[in-house]
């Protein structure tokens, strides 16, 4: 089975699974990924094949998922003359990650100049850092302006992928279709699957449950006693506005992360007319943006002066904000800054100070009838807990079965850890592609960055196998052990790898998760297709 | 070897927690405290309580100094249950009758002082020091007063409290010998050496001032309630037998001070030591509350209500 970790709170496995809430609402079947998992194994095959006539679709490319990684893919492969594209979406609408988690105070922490893609900038962000609904609006502009939404097959949930060697062809099973396609590029997404924490005594609790990724938006807060599981991204985030409503919040944390001020400002008019009427200022302010956050790198992946520094911005940022010695202790990470994701937030502790929140530090030992019983022996009570318990992110499993030339199953080879060739192709699987594959993570930088050269990368291959009149792209063995290795060394140096526990790793401390480097050095790699490390066989 | 299996302990640790509503706190049998006890009683438990504070605190700066994942994890637990004993006596004392409406009681001022040392070193100690000293403070504050109480003592709910802090006081020890013994593996000549260094830190110091008049003034506190000093002393020498029954345990250095210590304590007639300590105890009752700095927020935490 798949090793599946939890961000955020790291805290237990799932208990339940739940995709998307509008896909979960319109298709039960949607909602168990897992059991749709295990049953697809056996059955997808002889499904198929009972179904050959049955194709609602073939095409050039398949995409799965209509998130900014499926989305940007479908709009580089357009520029470049690839027109004969069909996307996969479980949901009824495009978005991904924005679309699921509009919890309040969502909002992007890497500056939306940077969280955009650099073919599609906008110059009306409003802020520094823009808030959830903004962004979605951004992914709807691009839907819209690149006329994509014919593309889409909304409520396709894909339960596997199967390659057929002879035809050459990719084979994707969603609830009742077969799909087919001569490449694949997987766009699902790596935090999309989110479900409550498997804690004791969860099943027990009468009061109201809301995950921060599937937010109910009919909830009344006003008043209420409210508890929050998870001091993480979204955890962090959700806080400061629940604080503003709720009677009393309290605020279940594990383990405390480094928080960074977050200078969030709104962007002044003359700044957005500059940008519209000069698109080269716009170009300038990414470019700053980027070198900025490609300097902290140099602090966050690996053990430097710079380390250091910014654990004293941190810790200086603590001392500022929060007066009290115990509730410093209590806020102080320990450990090295950048072993998990760095946090950024100016509201968070001063929230946390607010007369009607407090922060529990107790370990959680179950759930029960009314609320959270703490191993300090007190049953702390609620009309509602906030789940901001993170994602499952599977370190060796794939989001559904995918088999390859002879069947062979990639969960079944990446059981030990995931493994590719540059984070994007893997041998024995050709003419697939896959976004935020393994040791692509940005851990200090915008996904967006990464995510394009990607995206570029697989229109690059797909452009070859048509150039090229070929049947199939398969990248060697040797090499996608050649590079791996590589990663793993320079893996070994990093922060990630110091002796820290987080999603990052799996049980036993492999990465297969975090890029080793730079966005720059990522590009680099990401930037041209060496056909000599690939087989290609031809058509016929 | 004696040594347990830490990943198996917080194992159960976790499968065995308790809260305080799982205990009827208004269940008959209050009124089985005699007038004549009640004065006494009152004041042990509040010392009582505290004491758990004191490991409570401990334990918060071991959890930091854990060498594994597993024993941090362990030592947080740890120190809310030294919480939760220190709420649960709050409750018996609520059910007594012994508290001023929402007030939590004070401390003496030795354990104040000691609770003043904590909080302001015991996050810069070695794991080896508070490793030796917390399981002494636990088998022979914590566990002695627990038995006199219930020799003591015939509410049925005071009982079955104290069985559930019991069950946590025993895996306590058993952690606390355990890593003794861990920590005392394999002493050379040079690791001795090092572990003996804080002795020569001041701060060290401070808390060794606070830890000795704490003791000699429990020791009187039991004897003022009409209990046998003998009871602490066995308790003690429990601390010498357990800790010294493996060979790592007794080349532990810090096992060897505290025993040797514990020695100094329970042989009243050694002048050189009881003589200074006692003036001390006579001492710091002299200091006046003002020149205390405020209590730390986390002692706000403690309460008798078993939801929130
Ligand atoms: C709350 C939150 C805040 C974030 N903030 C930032 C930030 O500030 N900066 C940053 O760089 N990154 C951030 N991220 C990371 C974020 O995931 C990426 O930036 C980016 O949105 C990923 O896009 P994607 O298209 O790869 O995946 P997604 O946006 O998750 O899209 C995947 C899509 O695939 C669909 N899908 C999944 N499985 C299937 C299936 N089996 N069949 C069909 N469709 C499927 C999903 O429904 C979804 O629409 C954040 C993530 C979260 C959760
Ligand atoms: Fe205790
Ligand atoms: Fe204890």
């Amino acid at each position: 089975m798949s090793t599946e970790t939890r961000t955020e709170t790291d805290s237990a496995k799932p208990q339940q699974k739940a995709a998307s809430k509008p896909a979960a609402k319109r298709k039960p079947a949607a909602a168990k990924p897992r059991a749709v998992k295990s049953a697809a194994v056996k059955k997808a095959p002889s499904k198929a094949r009972a179904r050959k006539d049955e194709v609602a679709a073939r095409c050039e490319v398949l995409i799965i998922g209509a998130g900014f990684a499926g989305l940007g893919a479908a709009i580089r492969l357009r520029q470049q003359g690839i027109e004969d594209v069909v996307i996969l979406e479980r949901a009824g609408d495009v978005g991904g990650t924005w679309r699921d988690n509009t919890y309040p105070g969502a909002a992007c922490d890497i500056p939306s100049n940077l969280y955009s893609f650099s073919f599609a900038q906008n110059p009306e962000w409003s802020r520094s850092f823009s808030g959830g609904p903004e962004i979605l609006k951004y992914v709807h502009y691009l839907t819209d302006t690149y006329h994509l939404r014919p593309l889409i097959r909304f409520h396709e949930n894909v339960a596997s992928l199967s390659y057929d060697q002879a035809q050459g062809l990719w084979r994707a099973v969603t609830g009742d279709k077969v799909f087919e396609g001569r490449s694949v590029i997987m766009a699902q997404g790596p935090l999309s699957n989110a479900s409550l924490p498997d804690m004791p005594g969860i099943d027990t609790y009468q009061g109201h449950k809301i995950h921060s990724a599937m937010w109910d938006h009919d909830y009344d807060f006003t008043g209420k006693r409210v508890a929050v599981i998870g001091t993480g991204a979204s955890g962090i985030q959700i806080i400061p506005e629940l604080v503003k409503k709720a009677g009393f919040v309290k605020v279940f944390q594990r383990t405390p992360g480094w928080v960074l001020p977050r200078p969030d400002f709104q962007t002044p008019d003359w700044n957005r007319g500059l940008f519209r009427r000069f698109p080269a200022s716009q170009d300038a302010m990414r470019k700053a943006l980027f070198m900025f956050h490609e300097s902290m790198a140099l602090g966050i992946i690996w053990n430097s002066p710079l380390t250091r520094l910014i654990e004293r911005i941190g810790k200086a940022h603590l001392r500022f904000q929060v007066k009290d010695k115990w509730l410093r202790r209590q806020l102080t990470p320990d450990f090295r800054i950048g072993c998990k994701r760095v946090l950024m937030s100016s509201d968070y502790y001063p929230a946390l100070q607010k007369e009607n929140c407090k922060l529990i530090t107790w370990p959680i030992a179950r759930l029960s009838e009314k609320g959270i019983r703490t191993v300090e022996g007190i049953e702390h009570q609620f009309d509602c807990i906030v789940f901001a318990t993170g994602f499952d992110v599977s370190h060796s499993g794939t989001p559904f079965p995918v088999s390859g030339i002879d069947g062979r199953q990639l969960n079944e080879e990446w059981s030990r850890g995931a493994q590719a060739y540059k984070s994007i192709n893997v041998s024995g699987y050709p003419n697939l592609f896959m976004t935020f594959g393994p040791n692509s993570g940005p851990g200090h930088n915008s996904a967006l960055v990464y995510m394009e050269s990607q995206i570029d990368y697989a229109v690059r291959g797909i452009r070859a196998l048509r150039d090229g009149n070929l049947k199939a792209l398969n990248v060697k063995p040797d090499a996608q052990a050649a590079h791996n290795e590589a990663i793993q060394k320079r893996l070994a140096k990093t922060n990630w790898n110091s002796g820290c526990k987080s999603w990052y790793l799996t049980e036993d401390g492999f990465n297969a998760t975090m890029y080793p480097g730079f966005a720059t050095q990522f590009a680099r790699q990401m930037a041209d297709l060496d056909l000599d490390d690939y087989e290609l066989i031809i058509a016929n | 070897m004696a040594s347990i299996d830490l990943d198996k302990m917080l194992l159960k640790i976790k499968s065995t927690q308790w809260s305080l509503s799982d205990i009827d706190w208004d269940a008959p049998g209050a009124d089985m405290i005699t007038e004549e006890q009640w004065p006494k009683l009152k004041e042990f438990m509040a010392d009582l309580m505290w004491i758990e504070h004191v490991g409570a605190r401990a334990f918060a700066a071991m959890s930091k100094k854990a060498p594994t994942d597993t024993l941090k994890e362990i030592y947080s637990y740890f120190h809310a249950e030294e919480q939760r004993h220190a709420n649960a006596e709050m409750a018996l004392m609520k059910r007594w009758g012994m508290l001023d409406g929402d007030e939590i009681p004070e401390p003496n001022i030795n354990l104040r002082l000691v609770i003043e040392w904590l909080d302001r070193y015991a996050d810069e100690m070695p794991l080896y020091v508070l490793g030796t000293v917390v399981p002494m403070l636990e088998i022979a504050l914590d566990g002695a007063l627990c038995k006199f109480l219930l020799d003591t003592v015939d509410d049925p709910v005071c009982h079955q409290a104290f069985e559930k802090i019991n069950d946590d006081e025993s895996r306590h020890l058993g952690v606390g010998f355990s890593v003794m013994e861990m920590q005392g593996h394999g002493a050379t000549y040079i690791k001795t050496v090092k572990m003996l260094a804080p002795l020569l830190d001041p701060r060290l110091l401070l808390g060794i001032a606070s830890y000795f008049p704490l003791l000699n003034k429990m020791r009187d506190n039991i004897v003022e309630l009409g209990l046998p000093e003998e009871k602490l002393y066995a308790a003690m020498e429990k601390f010498e037998k357990i800790g010294g029954r493996t060979a790592d345990g007794r080349s532990n250095p810090w096992f060897q001070i505290i025993r040797q210590h514990a020695k100094f304590v329970v042989n009243r007639s050694n002048r050189i030591y009881h003589v200074p300590v006692d003036a001390m105890v006579k001492l710091t009752g002299y200091i006046p509350k003002r020149a205390l700095p405020a209590v730390p927020s986390w002692v706000k935490e403690l309460t008798y209500r078993p939801s929130a």
